[in-house]
């Protein structure tokens, strides 16, 4: 799973038959987390929504065919689904930021304080 | 699998169905050389994996199997599960 921020909502009213259930939401994945398909169309994805997040929540991201059982069966157009929304976050800024390790700790702080103005 | 380090926990109240109580770990993954490669998942653990620990992390759907083994765990959302925890490597 990858945690990102919710940034906006998708209306969609012709739709395929199985995801009429589902809202549809647009995902901005933090920085460290890079889904396989993220270079295709640049740093955010679509994912159904059952769990009624909402703009600038910060949430869990399910990937792949875990997401499309999510809506009904293997069968479904779906490869991401939101699987929750954060509540809190701890994380320990030492493990991240030894040597080599890319980005440090201010940034994944930043996406995770639920309604804080950092993105 | 991934090797990875725990690096911290996250919390949420609104989950989807059948992940109620589960713990999410924050985990860093690891390069081939055990460093870390800057990228980060989020993973169900069943095994009690504590902050600092190397784990090992499974992906897909076999990550389902964590928490319900078999072939009726189709409707876990869970894409990332914490498989085994290191205590050495060579």
């Amino acid at each position: 799973m990858i945690l990102g921020r919710v940034i906006g909502e998708v209306w969609a009213t012709r739709r395929d038959a199985r995801l009429q259930r589902s809202k549809l939401l647009v995902v901005r994945p933090h920085a460290l987390y890079e889904p396989a398909f993220g270079g295709l169309g640049g740093r955010h994805l679509v994912a159904t929504d059952d769990v009624h997040a909402g703009v600038g929540d910060v949430v869990i991201v399910c990937l792949g065919a875990p997401a499309r059982w999510s809506v009904g069966g293997n069968d479904t157009p779906v490869d991401a689904a939101v699987l929750g929304v954060v509540d809190h976050l701890d994380f320990e800024a030492a493990r991240m930021s030894a040597p080599g390790a890319g980005p440090g700790i201010s940034r994944p702080l930043s996406v995770a304080l639920p309604g804080g103005a950092a993105r | 699998m991934i090797r990875g380090t725990v690096v911290g926990q996250v919390w949420a109240t609104r989950k989807a169905r059948g992940l109620d109580g589960q713990t999410l770990l924050l985990v860093a993954a690891q390069d081939a050389e055990g460093r870390p490669s800057g990228r980060l998942v989020v993973a169900v653990d069943v095994l009690d994996a504590r902050a600092g620990e190397d784990v090992t992390v499974a992906f897909g759907s076999g990550a389902r199997n964590v928490l319900r083994p078999g072939p009726d765990n189709r409707d876990l959302l869970c894409d990332a599960a914490v498989a085994a925890i290191v205590e050495g490597a060579g």
